[in-house]
């Protein structure tokens, strides 16, 4: 189980995110939604250690992470498929998947088997740079990176932003059979309220920076989007 | 002909071993080093005391002086830099300050001149690192008068560049390294420890230096102000070949070292110095970004 209990966090003197509270109860799938600039990728990061500044409680699975580094934090079993993907351009797929390597604690190494049962273009594809993907495929090669780490926890951004449909399918598909099949916790940062919607177990609505509703997904009614997300 | 070439190829090596250093640092941390010169001078004075108080010869002096020039490399990194990532107009003001401070310790004898103390090897005045006899001797081979002591420069740059390429694109600290280089967040959000691995190839970076400068003090005086316009010429091979490129450097040395070598034999070194920075600021205009850029979008 992830918790976070009061959580400011920082860029700067700037102040994102103000008092938050949240958790994602373990094997669930959590969307975060919001409008744009709300603070969800701050939240994300802040998960992980990568703001400048951040104050509050962060429990994993009952200990405190809060303190840790980034790379502790990740160790301890909380992967990131950030948005815009972050691939290494000159990196193969497989070096790009390997990263992910250092944060397992199995000490496993090698490409895990669930990448070619999910995305079988990226074993066929082992040796070619990860710079010359389509965005979709890119997608996949951060979601397969995230899973080398065995994650408990898998943080995404936006993982279907920018990506033609067809792949949209496939990406969320393989999102819900981590969750089910793997028992991934998921926070997802969606901008679809129709995916949030179908794979979400629970939501979280965030607007500047703090969260202003939160329940089961069964919750999240048509008000409520339009309250908070209508522009 | 071929023994211009020759000069001019033991002159790159020494730069490449200079810069391979600087590029790796460069690269992975975005720190601009100016104390990188000084650890060139630590490993040269480090040669020069092992003769006088151990006895012992260039070679030992090789892996002393590496190790030498990491652990003040290590300690630069923890006490100074370490404090500054990411403000790189302060790292390279504090560590010019670094590269004052460790001159004029050698200089004032880390203070002891104040007590009337004078340690052999140290000081302000010249120092000269006795090099072994068979590799002073030149010899002919295949009509070519070898000259054994700049061939070895050559072969130890070699495969120092070897275990450098090896340790960069065949290990798991190298490829820590190449994605702290690329994506330092992204590498802190897979698991690896930036901090430790940053400051692991500061000091190796550093104990190349020391490499070179054992190196140097084979054909140049030993002084505490030598590592000076080192650093400038490894910090033009670096523009030059593209930051954070391994093979980059590599080239950029070997152009601008033959450069260099082969005009100081025609004519004499100043005129060599001002034609290396005119090809370097030529090519700064041709390629902004250095020959071999690491790509990125």
């Amino acid at each position: 189980m992830l918790e976070m209990q009061n959580i400011d966090s920082y860029y700067g003197r700037s102040q994102v995110i103000h008092g938050l509270s949240f958790s994602a109860d373990d094997k669930s799938i959590v969307t975060i939604i919001g409008r744009n600039g709300v603070g969800k990728t701050t939240l994300l990061r802040t998960i992980l250690g990568l703001t400048d500044r951040a104050e509050g409680v962060i429990l994993l699975d009952g200990g405190d992470i809060s303190g840790l580094g980034t790379y502790e934090r990740a160790r301890a079993g909380i992967a990131y498929v950030p948005q815009g993907r972050h691939i290494i351009p000159d990196f193969t797929i497989r070096d790009n998947i390997l990263m992910g390597r250092f944060a397992a604690r199995s000490g496993a190494q090698g490409i895990p088997e669930i990448v070619g049962e999910l995305f079988p273009y990226l074993m066929e594809n082992l040796d070619r740079q990860g710079g010359v993907l389509s965005g979709g495929q890119q997608q996949q090669l951060a979601i397969a990176r995230a899973l080398a780490a065995e994650p408990k926890v898998l943080l995404m951004d936006e993982p279907t932003e920018g990506i033609q449909p067809n792949i949209v399918e496939q990406i969320e598909a393989s999102i819900i059979r981590l969750n089910e099949e793997l028992g991934l916790t998921i926070l997802l940062v969606e901008q679809n309220v129709g995916f949030a919607r179908r794979a979400g177990h629970a939501f979280a609505m965030m607007e500047n920076g703090r969260a202003v509703a939160a329940g089961r997904i069964g919750e999240l009614s048509d008000d409520l989007v339009a309250r908070h997300m209508a522009i | 002909m071929s023994e211009i070439l020759f000069i001019g190829l033991s002159l790159s090596s020494i730069l490449l071993l200079i810069a391979l250093g600087l590029s790796i640092t460069y690269g992975a941390m975005g720190v601009i080093n100016m104390a990188h010169g000084e650890l060139v001078m630590i490993g040269a004075y480090t040669a020069v005391l092992a003769g006088i108080y151990l006895g012992l010869n260039l070679f030992f002096a090789l892996p002393l002086a590496f190790l030498m020039a990491g652990v003040v490399g290590l300690l630069i990194e923890r006490l100074v830099i370490r404090r500054l990532y990411g403000r790189i107009i302060d790292t390279l003001l504090a560590t010019w300050g670094v590269a004052i401070l460790l001159q004029q310790a050698i200089r004032l004898e880390f203070g002891l001149t104040f007590f009337g103390i004078h340690i052999e090897g140290l000081g302000p005045g010249l120092q000269n690192m006795a090099v072994p006899g068979f590799l002073t001797q030149p010899f002919d081979l295949w009509g070519l008068t070898i000259q054994p002591y700049r061939s070895f420069i050559i072969v130890l740059t070699l495969i120092l560049t070897g275990v450098t390429w090896f340790l960069m694109y065949r290990t798991s600290i190298g490829m820590q390294v190449r994605a702290i280089m690329r994506n330092p967040q992204m590498a802190a959000a897979c698991g690896i420890d930036v901090r430790r691995v940053s400051m692991l190839t500061f000091a190796y970076g550093s104990g190349l230096a020391g490499v070179a400068g054992v190196l140097l003090a084979g054909f140049k005086t030993v002084q505490p102000d030598m590592g000076a316009s080192v650093v400038v010429d490894g910090f033009l091979v670096v523009v030059v070949g593209g930051v954070g490129s391994l093979f980059g450097t590599l080239a950029s040395a070997g152009i601008l070292g033959q450069i260099n070598g082969s005009i100081a034999v025609l004519t004499n070194d100043i005129l060599a110095r001002a034609v290396v920075f005119g090809v370097v600021i030529l090519l700064i205009l041709w390629k902004p970004r250095g020959l071999f850029s690491m790509r990125s979008r």
